[in-house]
């Protein structure tokens, strides 16, 4: 379990999260909703273990992320964490196999190869990210992430810089992986017909939680809106 | 103006690599001609043979440190000229989009022949205030007084021609570099991505495989780091070896420069591996790789090209005074024999050892107060 207790973080002075308190279950697929600027990526970069917060107090499973030390951090990014972001962040001048490998190897994964071939790149394996479109990039940070075995995952918008076919390609894709492979996957959006797609959505509104509801049924990527 | 003075201030390796080699060009060649008035005074055969090979040294000496800092600092010139360009694709990209003609953004980069002529203006005054201190520790014992004069010939060749010749290459090359399309240059990129087909395919760990990634795509600073490490190993053990076999002052000065070199050379190349992998070490920490596994992988492919460096300056000094005492001052009497100093060997090598290093945990420290949040906002 994943919990937030009164998170507090903020920048220059401002106050970017105003004392988020949120519970996700091992397993569970929660999307959090708001708008640009709404302290989602912030949210997520501390749940994750990127940042730490000003105040507060974060758990996983029993442990307090607060209370680690960076190398107990990282650590715990090597071991539990994936991410997948909107702008890709994939090595410029790598190939396909050398950026997912760097999710592989933390695992000690050898089967990364499979893992490209599932998200539909492996005849892409020597390309330059810079030769590939956007999906396709996006594509090998999800195999990135997943050669990591995560148990939890995090998505910041991954969509948001891909149109709509791709998007619910992408969307499709890791949801259905995840409903396999029962992950914890927290997804960060501003497009609130994603949320449909969930089991929790969680909106935020000026770093604070507004409203936490359950969908009764998770809809699949092509059957929701855009 | 596209191009700030402060631009021209990141240049200070250039600066300080011009410094030095004019620093000694200008006292070793006053002293090569100011030397020539003892011609014809000298009657003692000694003294004549000692005059000889002082004024060969001056001449090898002022043609060896001129000849290789001045090709280091048109590598340089270069190397920061592309990273400039690099970097500022985009900037570039739209201003010709504006209109502007390559010619013109390329004028711009005379600022960066600026920093040139300040070290060589630098360098020549520091030159010529050592050299009444030079012409005192090389005074043959029983000849007369040499006295410091001024030669405007040296000016001209020392300062005012590498500026404008510098000045020439920055804005020719940047005129080059910056001909490439543009769209290309609005997408940031200057160099076409080679599509290099790929060798037999070799099994390497992601890291290993980051190294040599790394190395493949900053070339030229190996040869930086090398000839960083060349500056330490061969001016360290040449102003050690120094101290037995001429005046104290010049061993000081030699590995004061060394040092110097090595510093400026190893910091500008350390940042910009730094600045240049801010984004890859960002992504690599926030996925979970230790801060030394990012050190690991963006300094390890380097550290051959410095024990290289390192073992070339070695070979280089030890080759350098062979020919000094052994040739050039063979007749004469009072130089003592040289044979490879071991003990500046050991000290100059525990030395690199350290440094090196410290240079890798300042690298540690530097990338741990990267903030991955931050870098991944600059978007
Ligand atoms: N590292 C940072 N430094 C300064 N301000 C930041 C930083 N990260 C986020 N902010 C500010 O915090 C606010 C929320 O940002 P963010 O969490 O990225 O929102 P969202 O992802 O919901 O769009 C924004 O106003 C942003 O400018
Ligand atoms: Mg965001």
């Amino acid at each position: 379990m994943l919990k937030a207790e009164n998170v507090v973080k903020s920048y220059n002075g401002s106050e970017v999260l105003k004392g988020v308190s949120l519970e996700v279950q091992n397993g569970e697929f929660v999307v959090i909703l708001g708008a640009s600027g709404s302290g989602k990526s912030t949210l997520l970069s501390v749940l994750s273990g990127l940042e730490r917060a000003d105040s507060g107090n974060v758990e996983y499973n029993g442990e307090s992320l607060s209370q680690m030390n960076d190398k107990q951090l990282t650590e715990f990014r090597k071991r539990e964490v994936g991410f997948i972001f909107q702008q890709y962040y994939l090595l410029s001048h790598m190939t396909v196999e050398s950026n997912v490998r760097m999710g592989a190897d933390l695992a000690g994964n050898k089967n990364f190869r499979e893992i490209i071939s599932s998200v539909g790149l492996g005849d892409k394996l020597k390309s330059k990210p810079s030769q590939l479109s956007g999906g396709e990039q996006q594509r090998v940070c999800i195999a990135r992430a997943l050669a990591k075995n995560p148990n939890i995952l995090f998505l910041d918008e991954p969509t948001g810089a891909l149109d709509e076919k791709t998007g619910r390609e992408v969307l499709d894709y890791i949801s259905r992986l995840q409903s396999e492979r029962k992950f914890t996957m927290i997804m960060v959006t501003h497009n609130s017909n994603i949320a449909d797609m969930a089991q929790t959505v969680i909106k935020m509104n000026s770093g604070n939680i507004v409203e936490t509801y359950k969908n009764t049924e998770r809809k699949n990527a092509y059957a929701i809106g855009w | 103006m596209i191009i700030s003075l402060k631009d021209s201030i990141k240049l200070v390796g250039v600066t300080v690599v011009c410094f030095c080699a004019v620093f000694v060009c200008t006292f070793m060649l006053s002293f090569y001609i100011d030397v020539q008035q003892l011609n014809g005074l000298l009657t003692d055969q000694n003294m004549r043979l000692l005059y000889q090979a002082q004024k060969a040294t001056a001449q090898v000496c002022a043609i060896v440190t001129g000849g290789v800092l001045a090709v280091i600092a048109v590598v340089m010139l270069f190397f920061y000229i592309k990273i400039y360009i690099d970097g500022h694709a985009k900037q570039f990209g739209i201003i010709k989009a504006l209109g502007y003609s390559n010619c013109k953004i390329a004028l711009t980069f005379w600022i960066f022949g600026f920093s040139v002529f300040i070290g060589c203006a630098l360098g020549f005054g520091v030159g010529y205030a050592f050299a009444p201190l030079v012409y005192n520790g090389l005074a043959i014992e029983g000849a007369p007084e040499i006295a410091v004069n001024f030669h405007i010939e040296l000016l001209l060749g020392l300062v005012v021609a590498p500026a404008f010749v510098f000045t020439l290459i920055a804005c020719g090359y940047a005129y080059w570099a910056l001909r490439c399309p543009l769209m290309q240059l609005m997408r940031g990129k200057t160099a076409k991505i080679k599509d290099k087909s790929y060798k037999a395919n070799k099994e390497r760990s992601f890291l290993k495989e980051m190294c040599f990634k790394t190395l493949a795509s900053k070339k030229s600073v190996a040869f930086f780091v090398a000839f960083a490490c060349f500056c330490f190993g061969s001016m360290m053990q040449m102003g050690l070896s120094m101290e037995n076999l001429a005046s104290k002052t010049m061993g000081y000065m030699i590995l004061i420069i060394g040092l110097v070199l090595a510093a400026v050379t190893l910091f500008m190349s350390v940042t910009t591996l730094i600045n240049g992998n801010l984004k890859n070490i960002s992504i690599m920490k926030a996925c979970g790789y230790s801060l030394k596994q990012c050190a690991f992988s963006v300094l390890g492919g380097y550290v051959p090209f410095a024990v290289l460096g390192f073992m070339i300056g070695t070979a280089y000094q030890f080759g350098l005074l062979q020919i000094m005492v052994n040739i050039v001052f063979k007749e004469v009497a009072e130089v003592p024999e040289y044979t490879f100093n071991i003990p500046a060997f050991f000290i100059t090598f525990a030395l690199f050892i350290v440094s090196y290093f410290s240079v890798m945990a300042f690298y540690v420290l530097r990338i741990k107060t990267i903030s991955v949040k931050e870098v991944m906002l600059e978007n």
